[in-house]
């Protein structure tokens, strides 16, 4: 069970409103139900800010708090 | 921690899983329901399977079975019993054999058959299939069996005979004195019993006078290492004949007790003799079809399939048929038992589907209503519920919304107790209005308005206390917070002198028995016949509805017709949909599955709707708002309130309000009440969030409400870390004040105010996106 690697925003071009730069796909750990996993994620490169596009969290990020869930 | 004696209690009042009648009628278990499927679907080799799998000597007991499952048939007394001994002798005659014999190993063990009557066979032909040698003792190989059933073609019991020596049975000839003498049977049998390991005598052939006790009627059991059995019957009129399913089954039930004795077990440990059919089968509605005859001597495969096709298929399903939540894993409540508990019991490792089963109950009641055997699916899942609280597995997301909006409810923004101010300092009106969470949420002007009218048509003043009741607590299998709000509850019922309660929710109704059982409880609508002989028509109203009774007063009559007398002294006329009253259906919202599972919840909702003839009237606010978001015509769900004077020109006009709206009417309803007193802080102060209606729906099918995404929009633009679009300016942004993110994407207007729009929530954990908290932890299960 694994979240698949890379989301992209679902639309728009997006800056960090505090550090005013471009953000860039990066890796972000991400937690829950005492399971973490890798997946890269639009984020600032300079404050970290992530973004979390619409189709992930009520898709694959669902999905897999739903598998934990049900552990 | 769940006992595994509970699933036995459950199991055993769901009889899905019996066997039918027919098969219990069979002394050999023939599984005549199976056999007639296949051939119902043109599978005569199929059918063939079962014959040689459950019938000894195919061959020879098809042509000759006096079937008893023919006279247990449901379908008797509706078109007549299903031909079953005909088709099977169809079945035989139109494929070959579809089991090749595969003799096993040889074992050591020896046993005798002494005479090779139908029964003695069968034992024979039993213990053959297991690998023990047999040697049966007669004078001839099938002359008993011809003489016992002249019918019987020559060559049939040859046949048997041949595919029975494949698996090492023998035939030896003995004396023919055996036959006719006691006294020679006997010794015979005794040198019998020495030379083998066990030895049956079949009671067609031998002149023994067996007295009746001395045969063990459960194992066939006469003495020392000997089982008889195979006697022929007699019948009223003093002729003997043979019963071939009798002595087959004999047969069998023998050859079991020899293998017994041989190894020294006991002979009767788990062996049962009640063959009485429990499984219960809804003849109502099933049309009465003829039996179909061959037009010639012989049947045709169609003519076969046609007279297959009329068995019943005997099951009960009654309340699977009624449930969308049962439908849906396409099980039965035994099953759902035999899987609920052991997912709770296993240690580790995925418990596949155990949460979306025990959470997807609506708890109702129906089935317990509508089960011959009152299974009650609500109590398995209250219990399973509470069982994975207990243990800390169940899934924050099922409940938490619900639990929050409970919280909510009886918290400072919404609760309240109002003493009737026109009674003297110091003593209490002796009746209290319990309008409930959800009826205060939809029509806080109704009940507003309802109070002030029983507070006048009532002598010696009247409270009013709007909180919850304490049912999604009970409902999540939450005791803990159930029993804690439970002496909340009972804590304000006495401040204000223990008055009777007057509720105009059913499950109110039946949660404050629960946590108030000393209390006076009666509900607003028996009140209100009472104080009103006569009910002023409300010009607006349909002249007709379909009534709709909640499911939380299925079992309360007076509740019922107090709802159909206020109702009819209205004027309406009022038409009772399929499954009313006691076995009326959930509309979706009970047991907190519009919040574990909302689309079943929705599921729930239409297919109850589609039982209504024209609009529907309720006495639950719940029925009433599911109902008006799922009739196409939104205006044909009404609540009592909306039908009566006090009350009626007070709706609301919109649908199903939702559940930020809900939440607001309870703070304005306390606001209303209390007056100045009612103010609590600066809700939402000056800052101006616009939501268009089709973003607040789509917000509301995500559980988030306007005043989470206003808090939202209002901590980002605070902290100022969000996100900008260069090609929109839209801002994107992330608040995280419990356990789940909301994201909002907005833009600023001109005027300093924001528009939504869209937005959207995950319970994960991600670092970048957790503020206002600074640092990250580590989620765990909640416990309760």
């Amino acid at each position: 069970m694994a979240l698949d690697p890379e989301f992209k925003p679902d639309h728009g071009d997006w800056l960090c409103a505090v550090c005013n730069v471009p953000l860039e796909q990066l890796k972000v750990q991400v937690f829950y139900m005492n399971s973490a996993f890798d997946v890269v994620l639009p984020r600032c490169p300079q404050c970290g800010m992530t973004l979390i596009p619409e189709s992930l969290a009520n898709g694959k990020m669902a999905e897999v708090e739903a598998l934990l869930e049900d552990k | 921690m769940l006992e595994q004696s509970r699933l036995r209690d459950y199991e055993a009042r769901c009889t899905q899983e019996s066997a039918p009648r027919c098969r219990l009628s069979c002394p050999l278990d023939m599984d005549v329901r199976g056999f007639l499927a296949a051939m119902a679907a043109s599978r005569p080799a199929e059918a063939r399977k079962l014959i040689e799998r459950h019938l000894p000597l195919p061959g020879v007991l098809c042509a000759v079975c006096d079937h008893p499952c023919e006279d247990s048939c449901l379908r008797r007394d509706l078109g007549g019993a299903l031909s079953i001994s005909e088709l099977e002798r169809v079945c035989l005659a139109s494929v070959s054999p579809q089991t090749r014999i595969l003799p096993r190993p040889a074992k050591k063990q020896r046993f005798a058959v002494l005479g090779a009557g139908l029964a003695g066979l069968t034992a024979a032909f039993d213990l053959g299939r297991k690998g023990f040698p047999v040697t049966v003792f007669d004078t001839d190989r099938s002359s008993a069996l011809l003489s016992s059933f002249p019918c019987l073609p020559a060559d049939a019991v040859g046949r048997e005979w041949q595919d029975m020596e494949k698996n090492r049975v023998s035939f030896q000839n003995s004396d023919e004195a055996v036959f006719y003498s006691e006294d020679a049977a006997r010794a015979f049998l005794a040198t019998l019993e020495q030379d083998f390991d066990a030895v049956f005598a079949d009671l067609s052939r031998l002149p023994l006078s067996l007295e009746a006790e001395a045969l063990d009627p459960l194992t066939l059991h006469w003495q020392g290492k000997v089982c008889a059995g195979g006697h022929l019957d007699t019948t009223p009129t003093g002729a003997l004949y043979a019963s071939a399913s009798r002595q087959a089954g004999e047969g069998r039930r023998a050859g079991i007790t020899l293998q017994r004795i041989m190894g020294g077990v006991s002979l009767d440990a788990e062996r049962d003799d009640d063959r009485q059919s429990r499984l219960h089968v809804d003849l109502k509605n099933v049309p009465s079809v003829p039996r179909v005859l061959p037009a010639a001597e012989a049947w045709t495969p169609e003519e076969a399939a046609a007279e297959a096709s009329r068995c019943l298929q005997c099951s009960c399903m009654q309340c699977v048929k009624e449930c969308v939540y049962l439908q849906k894993y396409k099980e039965f409540p035994r099953l759902y038992a035999r899987r609920l508990f052991s997912n709770a019991t296993v240690v580790k490792g995925t418990r596949t589907t155990a949460n979306v089963v025990m959470n997807g109950c609506a708890m109702c009641g129906q089935c317990e209503v509508i089960c011959p055997e009152h299974f009650s699916m609500a109590d398995l899942c209250l219990e399973v519920r509470r069982d994975a609280v207990s243990r800390d597995v169940m899934p924050d997301s099922a409940h938490a919304f619900a639990l929050e909006d409970m919280e909510q409810a009886c918290g400072p923004d919404s609760a309240f107790l109002l003493e009737d101010s026109s009674l003297p300092d110091g003593t209490h009106a002796p009746r209290l209005f319990f309008p409930g969470c959800q009826l205060a949420g939809s029509r806080p002007r109704q009940v507003l308005a309802m109070y002030e009218w029983l507070k006048s048509a009532l002598p010696g003043g009247l409270s009013l206390y709007s909180t919850c009741c304490g049912i999604p607590a009970h409902w999540a299998g939450r005791e803990a917070v159930f029993e804690e709000h439970s002496a909340e509850l009972c804590r304000q019922w006495e401040a204000c002198g223990r008055p009777e309660i007057i509720v105009a929710c059913s499950s109110c109704k039946s949660t404050l028995r629960l946590a108030l059982p000393t209390a006076r409880i009666v509900s607003l609508w028996e009140m209100l016949d009472e104080l009103m002989p006569e009910v002023p028509s409300f010009e607006a109203m349909p002249s007709r509805f379909t009534v709709q009774d909640p499911c939380g007063a299925r079992h309360d009559s007076a509740w019922q017709k107090a709802v159909r007398s206020l109702a009819s002294k209205a004027g309406a006329e009022l038409v009772e949909p399929v499954r009313t009253r006691e076995a009326t259906a959930c509309c979706g919202y009970g047991g907190l599955v519009w919040n574990a599972q909302p689309e079943l919840a929705d599921d729930m909702t239409g297919k109850r709707a589609q039982d209504f003839d024209g609009p529907v009237l309720t006495s639950c606010i719940m029925c009433r708002d599911r109902f008006a978001a799922t009739l196409e015509n939104e205006g044909e769900s009404w609540h009592l309130f909306d039908i009566l004077p006090q009350t009626a020109g007070l709706a609301p006009e919109k649908g199903d309000p939702g559940l930020s709206s809900r939440r607001a009417g309870r703070a304005a309803l306390r606001r209303e009440a209390l007056g100045a007193e009612g103010e609590v802080g600066e809700a939402g102060g000056t800052f101006s969030l616009r939501i268009s209606d089709d973003v607040l729906a789509s917000l509301e099918r995500q559980f988030i409400l306007r005043q989470d995404a206003l808090e939202a929009v209002q901590g980002i633009e605070a902290t100022g870390m969000k996100f900008r679009d260069r090609e929109t300016g839209h801002f994107l942004g992330s608040w995280r004040p419990r356990r789940v993110t909301f994201w909002v994407e907005y833009r600023a207007d001109e005027d300093g105010g924001f528009t939504l729009l869209r937005a959207w929530c995950h319970r994960m954990v991600v670092p970048g996106a957790i503020q206002p908290s600074t640092e990250i932890v580590m989620e765990k299960r909640i416990r309760a």
